[in-house]
């Protein structure tokens, strides 16, 4: 069995602050972490092949420093990276992103599963791992909390509204992963990043993957990100005192006089 | 296997970062520091392979370690120090107490003890000190009779005690420093040898997570095999070829912890407001309490990353260099911790920050591996040789080159360095004239003013090439704001109290023409635009920590 894990290096969205009067991201002495879905996502592929023996293989797109991420996965217990850089990819929107890294996936040639995080922490759209999906031509199930597999088969839990989904599905298939809100982030220990160093990490250009070069980048790009800004602070609310009639009355009052009703 | 790359030293930090946030928290620091008490099951945790095996960073690869250069060591140290340095301490102590086997050791003995060490998860403790043997181990008094079968030395029987052992009382193996017939040997002794007692646990100002115990030997036999090197005599060689790599630890310490220190100022001052506005947008509180200890910090950084470079080319060595940094770094570390507190007010003096704790844990910095005095005499004596032996012309050779870097980058402060250095050759040829340093404390001072000196000129002559330190939050404009405040407060410093010293212990020299001499003057000059550079280290300061 063969399994591609999709991951990005983010910047430690606990630090990075809006700048409100440039509308940019003040990234200065910000750390790079691997997205925590990603994290949780690779982890359950090492679940995975340790069950069953299956190759693992990490992918990220990103300038040369996100090879640090490619290292923590293959000190984590991942078998092999691709990481694909190169100018042609800069300001490549989630549409322009799933493009490329699903011509990478078939570069790499084989695979059964497909695993992404459920979005990444820095852009929140989600979008990346079904547009892998739908660049494949393959099947997709999101927001799984859980995963298992059998053979030719996997098993997943599905977060849904009020409850869970179990699903079975046939391979090749791309899954994105949720985590719970009390996951601890695994590391490696000393010795497993020391050997990672003689771990596989092909690097890759646009023309290595036989991308067209007009689907990458801006070019490639629908959308354009108009600007960025903090969410405006919340207004302090009104308290009011007062029997329940008057109360009730001075609610409508205000309804009124907002115009939520006439 | 290929040495660590800048990639795997990172990933190394981070997992140690990960682990004490998940497994350190500040209320476990609080209570074993409350209860003065070792946390014995984190260090096994943090020596277990699986979790993260940091002793086997001090293990060379073929005793199947890691064999960690100085450059991941230190960093790992510093980053043990923001965690806790008690904790450090622990860690450390397994490092120290290893290295007599690393310098000295057989290529059987290192098979053997490394791989007890490394796959055991052994905690180690290195005695060498004694009641009456700090700093100054020739007064050493335990002894290490020969026991002799068949005409041949089968072993030792080692009588004595030891005193402020790190992991003394929890410690598996020992290296301890005996007096043998052949002179100052190192041996090694296992807990559980008979006749071999730990103290109980001392009761520190700081580093309370840090067992510290003294040792009783009474008669205790160990075997000739267990004389490290196999060979009396070479104890003071193998103790003093660390020194260099060791109190580059400590510096990383002495980092550490005051980095720490500062930073939970600089987030607590983010948020207080006092009259109308944050405490870290108030210039006077940045200047006087926070941003000098930033610049000092990224001094000793690139002195401690430079000093790690080159003792990584040369093995061993570097005892002045190695001085100079923990000098610096700790007497940095310490003065930074105490004005955290000062910066936080009553909150930073009470118990329920961590400020406090840092501020009792880094004075031992400037005390273990060599008190700052100990290491001002050790400068000392190391630079006046080399004055003497160039005539003079050590410094002012070094005050050229600096011209020459101020041709090219006016920007990173080489101006002053040059004068500084011109100041410091001043100061000491003037000591050599009047024979000066017949007085104890001008020594002591001249160490402290050309560790200064030193200092700065290496991180000057860093961000000259645009090099900014592994491990720095700063881009290298800022550092280059940061090398100009820095040399021009050395310089300063170095032609002051070089006249302060000089006119204070020989009175019939003439004021004018010394300071003329110091070129006082010129270096006066250099503060022009000073506040203003440090106002923008605050800024930066404020941008990077952002709460």
């Amino acid at each position: 069995m063969n399994i591609i894990v999709c991951i990005k290096q983010v910047p430690d969205s606990t630090q990075v602050k809006v700048d409100p009067k440039t509308g940019t991201l003040v990234r200065a002495g910000v750390p790079s972490i691997l997205n925590p879905y990603d994290h949780f996502a690779l982890e359950r592929a090492l679940d995975i092949k340790a069950k069953t023996g299956a190759k693992v293989t990490v992918l990220s797109m990103g300038p040369a420093q996100a090879t640090a991420v490619l290292r923590l996965a293959l000190a984590l217990g991942a078998d092999e990276g691709v990481l694909l850089s190169d100018r042609a990819f800069a300001g490549s929107d989630t549409w322009a992103t799933s493009y490329a890294l699903a011509t990478a996936v078939k570069k790499i040639g084989q695979y059964d599963l497909i695993l992404c995080g459920q979005m990444a922490i820095d852009g929140d759209t989600a979008q990346t791992g079904p547009g892998i999906a739908f660049h494949l031509g393959i099947p997709q199930i999101t927001f799984c909390e859980s995963i298992d597999a059998n053979g030719n088969q996997i098993v997943v839990k599905k977060l849904i509204e009020g409850g869970h989904q179990i699903l079975e599905a046939d391979l090749p298939v791309l899954v994105t992963m949720t985590m719970p809100h009390d996951y601890v982030a695994k590391y490696p220990s000393f010795m497993a990043a020391h050997k990672a160093q003689d771990k596989v990490t092909h690097t890759w250009t646009a023309a290595d993957i036989g991308a067209d070069p007009h689907k990458l980048g801006l070019e490639g790009s629908p959308t354009r990100v108009d600007r960025i800004f903090p969410p405006p602070a919340r207004q302090k609310g009104e308290m009011f005192s007062g029997s329940a009639v008057e109360l009730a009355d001075k609610f409508v009052e205000i309804l009124k006089k907002e115009s939520v009703i006439k | 296997m290929a040495k660590n790359d800048l990639t795997t030293r990172n990933l190394m930090l981070d997992s140690l970062k990960q682990y004490a946030k998940n497994r350190i928290s500040f209320n476990l620091i609080r209570e074993h520091d409350a209860k003065n008490e070792i946390p014995l099951d984190i260090l096994k945790e943090m020596y277990d392979h699986n979790v993260l095996g940091v002793h086997l960073l001090l293990i060379p690869e073929e005793y199947g370690g890691l064999g960690g250069q100085t450059t991941e060591i230190y960093r790992v140290c510093e980053q043990l120090a923001r965690i806790d340095l008690g904790i450090a301490t622990g860690v450390f102590a397994t490092f120290l107490g290893s290295d007599p086997i690393n310098v000295g050791g057989t290529p059987e003995q290192k098979a053997k003890w490394f791989q007890k060490i490394a796959h055991e998860n052994k905690l180690v403790a290195y005695g060498a000190t004694e009641a009456d043997a700090g700093s100054d181990l020739v007064s050493l008094r335990t002894r290490a009779e020969h026991v002799i079968k068949d005409g041949k030395v089968v072993g030792y029987k080692i009588t004595g005690s030891k005193m402020w052992i790190s992991n003394g009382g929890v410690a598996d193996i020992y290296t301890v420093l005996a007096l043998a017939p052949g002179g100052p040997s190192w041996f090694i002794v296992e807990k559980g040898t008979p006749g071999f007692t730990q103290d109980v646990h001392e009761d520190k100002h700081g580093i309370r997570l840090s067992n510290t115990a003294g040792l009783a030997f009474d008669d205790v036999y160990v075997p000739a095999e267990n004389l490290i090197g196999l060979k009396e005599g070479q104890g003071f060689l193998q103790a003093q070829a660390v020194f260099g790599y060791t109190r580059l630890m400590v510096a990383a310490f002495g980092l550490g912890g005051g980095e720490e220190a500062v930073e939970t100022a600089l987030q607590y001052a983010q948020q207080r407001i006092q009259a109308g506005g944050p405490l870290a947008e108030k210039q006077g509180f940045m200047l006087k309490l926070i941003t000098p200890h930033y610049v000092r910090f990224e001094a000793a950084r690139a002195y401690i990353d430079w000093t790690a470079k080159q003792l990584e080319v040369n093995n061993h060595g570097l005892a002045t260099e190695g001085a100079i940094a923990k000098l610096y770094a700790t007497e940095s570390g310490n003065k930074a911790a105490e004005d955290a507190i000062q910066a936080m007010g009553g909150f930073g003096y009470t118990k329920e920050f961590s400020v406090e704790k840092i501020k009792r844990d880094v004075k031992i910095t400037c005390i273990y591996e060599g008190t700052s005095e100990v290491l001002e005499m050790t400068i000392f004596r190391g630079r006046w040789q080399e004055h003497l032996k160039s005539r003079g012309q050590y410094y002012l050779n070094q005050a050229a080159e600096f011209d020459a870097i101020h041709a090219q980058n006016p920007n990173v402060g080489a101006d002053s360095v040059a004068l500084g250095f011109r100041a410091l050759a001043r100061v000491l040829d003037e000591c050599r004239a009047n024979k000066l340093t017949r007085h104890q404390y001008v020594t002591f001072m001249l160490g402290d003013l050309i560790s200064e000196m030193e200092v700065a000129a290496v991180f000057t002559r860093q961000c000259a090439n645009k090099v900014v330190t592994e491990g720095s939050r700063f881009d290298i404009n800022s550092l280059c704001t940061m090398a100009r405040v820095n040399a021009r407060q050395s310089a300063f410093k170095t032609a002051s109290d070089g006249l302060r010293l000089i006119l204070g212990t020989c009175p019939t020299i003439n004021t004018a023409e010394l300071s003329q001499g110091v070129n006082l003057v010129g270096i006066e000059d250099k503060m022009r635009g000073l506040i203003d550079d440090m106002d923008v280290v605050s800024a930066k300061l404020r941008e990077i920590f952002k709460k």
